[in-house]
């Protein structure tokens, strides 16, 4: 098992945010995490990226412990997250930014870099533009990009379609299969759940800080019950 | 990775490009001719850049000359006002920016810094009768250690927290001298040792050596903070200043930067205070009060955090203009304020700003780095996904 999580407990203040979420990712997966707003997806991936202090359970990487590591020792190790929405260095440029995602890699990175540019042409045309001055999708993309560039083993996608015209969230889950193709496993969040299901291998469902269902993605899909809760009841699915 | 494939933006040299990346150009006649400033000196080569720097230092040696001095201070001795407040200001505000401008870690408590340097040399030089330059280095190692001090316990808070937290620091130094009377308590530490002579300058009471000492200590601490700012150490605290927690997830060690900050901009702080004590004579107490570390911050923020040139030229303004209008003296606090009010209306990025640091503003939310009260953003912040 590539990651996992176990009986994780995490609280703001004295609001408990996720209270007992376990789940497994195998190399090579894509696994969706889906759930309504607030349901604490975003918090499961800060607390497995180390942004997010745990108060009880265990995570563990490559079968080490990894719950007292310090986020950017589990980056090192190979755990990349690209944040929700804008979490890009708005001062630097979009190659800068690119390159502060290899800042901890000593090997030569330049056949990364043109992987990304080449994956995100949009990107290669916007190098020497500021992060903060390009538009929301365009930023979106320079997240996952940069993610890229830590070169992970996993990569922790949060909301990678939020605020997206449908043709760019479409294009974003292209994006998302092809790096998984290429050997990268993609644990990603989504409140856009029918497109994530349609992606993914394997889904849980978080529902109020805990998991409610996980079962294989295709099943998810054609489940009632997740239809009605997160899928829009009859529509969406032909 | 190679330190330095990462050409630092500011002066827009990252690609060659000074007009492609995409921040608006201000119709701003300042911004305007700043701009164009900028694209000439990326383009302008080692020559020319060297020729501006010899003529800013021969501009700041030949800077106390009377005939100078009749203008800019016609009621106090030019040269003395050169010294203290205008270079003492800048130095602080030269060390301050590594903290606030470079790693965006709002501190309140500057003077804290300023006050030990001052102390070290005080204490050590009338207690054990050392000589200036040896409590010099001993007054950096004890502020740096001082910054490690009040940043280990305290860095791991951030935004106005962490304000919060120095600004008391600030407030314990302070007080701690008043009450200690191994320092003098509220009386202070009188006949300092004044520097030994130096290429035939003795310093005693004519301000002029005082003076070039401090120019040279400006230069070295110019030269310091920018090799810094353009080195690895500067890239990640940009990262820091512009999103912490991104910073992380690129494997950048945040707290052990922060720490770095905090003892860099101390060092600078502490060495304002050696420089200053060794010509004042006199440390008590009462010089270092909260309104200094508030005015140096000004001085940083009004300039244009972030850009050496920036906070020297706020620094210098924050110093002189109440020492040039002297002759309004019940009003020129009062004018002083509406002066800020009024520059922070209608240039909040500060007079010289740099290039990157308009582009964060530009993006509206993580403008300040840390600095102030995290504001949730425009997208809903995540940290607010709370299950009731």
């Amino acid at each position: 098992m590539l990651l996992e999580v176990n009986d994780i407990h995490v609280f703001y203040g004295k609001v408990a945010a996720l209270r007992g979420v376990s789940l497994e990712v195998d190399e090579g997966e894509i696994v969706a995490l889906i759930g309504a707003n607030g349901a604490g997806k975003t918090t499961t991936l800060k607390t497995i990226s180390g942004l997010r202090p745990l108060s009880a359970g265990r995570i563990s990487f490559q079968g080490k412990d990894i719950s007292r590591v310090p986020a950017h020792k589990r980056a090192q190790l190979g755990i990349g997250q690209a944040p929700e929405g804008r979490g890009i260095f708005p001062g630097m440029t979009v190659e800068e930014n690119l390159l502060m995602g290899a800042y901890a890699r000593k090997e030569d990175h330049s056949k990364d870099l043109a992987d990304v540019y080449e994956m995100f042409p949009r990107l290669a045309e916007r190098k020497s533009q500021f992060g903060g001055t390009m538009s929301g999708g365009e930023q979106q993309m320079l997240t996952i990009g940069r993610a890229l560039m830590t070169n992970p083993k996993v990569l922790l996608l949060d909301e990678p379609s939020m605020g997206l015209a449908p043709m760019l969230v479409a294009q974003i889950f292209d994006i998302v299969k092809e790096i998984n193709e290429r050997g990268t496993t993609v644990l990603l969040v989504e409140q856009n759940a029918h497109q994530a299901l349609q992606l993914a291998h394997r889904a849980y469902v978080l529902e109020t800080g805990a998991v409610v269902r996980s079962a294989a993605a295709s099943d998810l899909l054609h489940d009632p019950q997740v239809r009605a809760a997160y899928l829009g009841g009859d529509l969406g699915v032909a | 990775m190679k330190g330095n494939d990462v050409t630092n933006n500011d002066n827009g040299t990252a690609t060659g490009n000074g007009n492609g990346n995409g921040v608006k150009r201000s119709s701003n006649p300042l911004s305007g001719s700043m701009d164009r400033m900028r694209d000439w000196w990326a383009g302008a080569p080692q020559w020319q850049r060297w020729g501006v720097y010899v003529a800013l230092i021969v501009g700041a040696l030949i800077l106390p000359a009377p005939w100078i001095g009749a203008f800019m201070s016609p009621d106090n001795d030019w040269t003395t006002v050169l010294f203290f407040p205008i270079g003492v200001y800048m130095l602080m505000a030269i060390g301050l920016n590594v903290v606030v401008g470079m790693a965006g870690l709002l501190d309140l408590g500057f003077v804290a810094f300023y006050a030990i340097g001052a102390y070290s040399l005080a204490y050590f030089g009338t207690e054990y009768g050392w000589n200036f330059w040896a409590t010099l280095v001993i007054g950096v190692a004890i502020t740096a250690v001082s910054g490690v001090i009040l940043g280990a316990p305290t860095l791991r808070l951030r935004g106005d927290y962490l304000a919060i937290v120095t600004l008391g620091f600030g407030e314990i130094v302070r007080i701690t001298a008043n009450n200690t009377d191994e320092i003098g308590g509220a009386r202070g530490i009188t006949n300092v040792p004044h520097p030994p002579d130096m290429f035939g300058q003795k310093f005693l009471f004519d301000p002029a050596p005082y003076y070039y000492l401090m120019v040279a200590t400006i230069v070295l601490a110019i030269i310091f903070s920018r090799r810094l700012e353009i080195s690895r150490v500067g890239r990640s605290w940009a990262a820091i200043r512009e999103d912490e927690d991104a910073a992380e997830l690129m494997g950048v060690p945040t707290f052990k930067f922060k720490l770095l900050a905090f003892a860099v901009g101390a060092i600078i702080g502490g060495l304002a205070g050696t420089v200053w004590a060794g010509q004042a004579n006199f440390v008590a107490p009462n010089s270092f009060p909260f309104i200094l570390s508030a005015t140096i911050l000004v001085a940083v923020v009004l300039g244009g955090s972030g850009n050496l040139p920036g906070v020297m030229v706020g620094a210098f303004l924050i110093a002189w203009l109440p020492e040039r209008f002297r002759e309004v003296q019940d009003y020129r606090i009062l004018f002083f304020g509406a002066v800020l009010v009024l520059l922070m209306a209608l240039r909040p990025e500060g007079l010289l700003p740099s290039r990157r640091r308009r582009a964060e503003l530009a993006e509206g939310t993580g403008g300040m780095g840390s600095m102030g009260a995290e504001v949730a953003g425009p997208t809903s912040d995540p940290d607010m996904e709370v299950s009731k």
